[in-house]
């Protein structure tokens, strides 16, 4: 208690010497003082008459004159005055006493608890919040077509008209094969439909071909075939043995279809 | 007598956005005994979508492989397209062995008849004497029973034909017809 008193004084010791200690002083750079002087009317004197009389001095201010003239006639009256003030002034003096200080009732308060979490701040929160709607009515289911994704083959056509159009190669057979009684009788036969001596020809090859429809037919000795081409007829017509011969003497190409055994 | 052998020749090509394919059918002398080609199919654009890459295998084989065989009065011994066909996967119709045959570069072997397999689809094959061995490719679902078998079918034509020529006929007759129908 007494040190709360001490330390109360102290504050207020320090607070009255702050508020009268001296005040801070501050250096200002003054002007350098100049007399200045100024022209002035000089003083007339004005000429009177004379000396006048101090009723006439009296007249020329009228309400002092009056006043003086008052004063003179009032006489004097003795009046008793008494001073009391001095008396009042003590009876009605009041005496102030300080209370002294009594101790208070101390409350005791409680600390109040942390806050369990930190307040974020700052966040901002979405302008408007979409509000979800149920539509009652369902949408209109939508109606399934279908597509045939099949690949339909179309149709076929018959383009052997157009093949036939093509030469045809057809291998030559290998003669040193052939039996020998087999290529005597083909020798003979070709002789017989040729009319040509044996020895004047010379063999190009043995074929099988169609007996009937071949077109035009051409000889290619490097690759020891011939190219044939063909008619519709030929596609049905049996196939039988086709000697290609030519004659030594003129070069000349012989040609015929031999007879099976 | 036996009938002679039928070689059926397949291709299938691509003029613009249409699809058309053409089939030879020629006997063990190179001669034609039936050829047909399909009009020409062209793929809508929803089609397109919905196939993806899937549209042009399936159209050469499921739509106009089908449609040219179902038109054929007998069926070939031997199906041959192109190798760049069978590597797409070419499954063909069990029927009968869909196969390719190409020239090669490789040495001749020693006789006409041999062959030496490369692979378990795939083999040369000395045709002619003297002459480079042809590549024999085998679609997947023929069985190595009936690789045998092609294989002396196609010594028995190669005797008297160039196997590989008849399809590049069946190009150049599709091409003609591209040109005359465009």
């Amino acid at each position: 208690m007494l040190g709360k008193v001490r330390d109360a004084v102290t504050d207020a010791a320090e607070t009255l010497r702050r508020l009268f200690s001296d005040p801070p002083v501050r250096g200002v750079q003054a002007g350098r003082f100049d007399a200045q002087a100024r022209g002035g009317v000089a003083p007339a004197a004005a000429a009177r008459s004379g000396l006048e009389p101090l009723a006439a001095a009296g007249a020329a201010m009228p309400p002092l004159v009056e006043a003086a003239r008052l004063r003179e006639l009032e006489p004097f009256q003795a009046r008793l005055r008494s001073e009391e003030g001095w008396a009042r002034w003590g009876a009605e003096a009041t005496v102030l006493r300080m209370a002294p200080l009594v101790p208070g009732v101390a409350d005791r308060v409680a600390v109040p608890p942390l806050p369990a979490r930190a307040e974020v701040r700052g966040r901002h929160d979405p302008l408007a919040r979409p509000a979800t709607r149920r539509s009652a009515e369902p949408l209109p289911s939508p109606a399934s077509r279908r597509v045939e994704p099949a690949l339909a083959g179309g149709g076929s056509r018959q383009g052997l008209e157009a093949l036939l159009q093509l030469a045809v190669p057809v291998q030559g057979e290998d003669i040193q094969r052939l039996p020998k009684g087999l290529w005597m009788r083909y020798s003979l036969q070709m002789v017989r439909a040729t009319g040509e001596n044996v020895r004047n020809l010379e063999v190009l090859g043995l074929y099988h071909l169609p007996r009937k429809g071949v077109a035009d037919l051409r000889h290619d000795a490097r690759r020891g075939r011939i190219l044939v081409r063909l008619e519709s007829e030929a596609v049905k017509a049996p196939r039988v043995p086709f000697i290609l011969a030519r004659r030594k003497d003129d070069g000349a190409l012989l040609s015929c279809y031999l007879e099976e055994p | 007598m036996a009938d002679p052998i039928k070689l059926a020749y397949f291709m299938a090509v691509k003029e613009g956005a249409s699809y058309l394919g053409g089939l030879l059918v020629t006997d063990p002398s190179g001669i034609p005994l039936d050829f047909r080609y399909t009009e020409p199919i062209t793929p809508t654009r929803l089609q397109s979508i919905l196939y993806g890459k899937s549209l042009e295998p399936h159209l050469k084989e499921e739509v106009i492989q089908k449609t040219l065989l179902k038109e054929l009065k007998a069926a070939p011994d031997l199906f041959i397209l192109s190798a760049t066909e069978l590597a797409g996967g070419w499954s063909g119709d069990p029927r009968f062995p869909a196969l390719a045959v190409q020239k090669s570069q490789e040495q001749p072997l020693a006789r006409p008849g041999d062959a030496f397999r490369a692979g378990p689809r795939e083999l040369l094959l000395q045709v002619a004497e003297g002459a480079a061995p042809l590549r024999v490719i085998f679609a997947s679902s023929v069985e190595a029973a009936a690789q045998e078998q092609a294989v002396q079918k196609l010594l028995e034509a190669g005797y008297h034909m160039d196997l590989t020529e008849p399809l590049e006929r069946v190009a150049a007759a599709l091409q003609s017809l591209v040109v005359k129908e465009g």
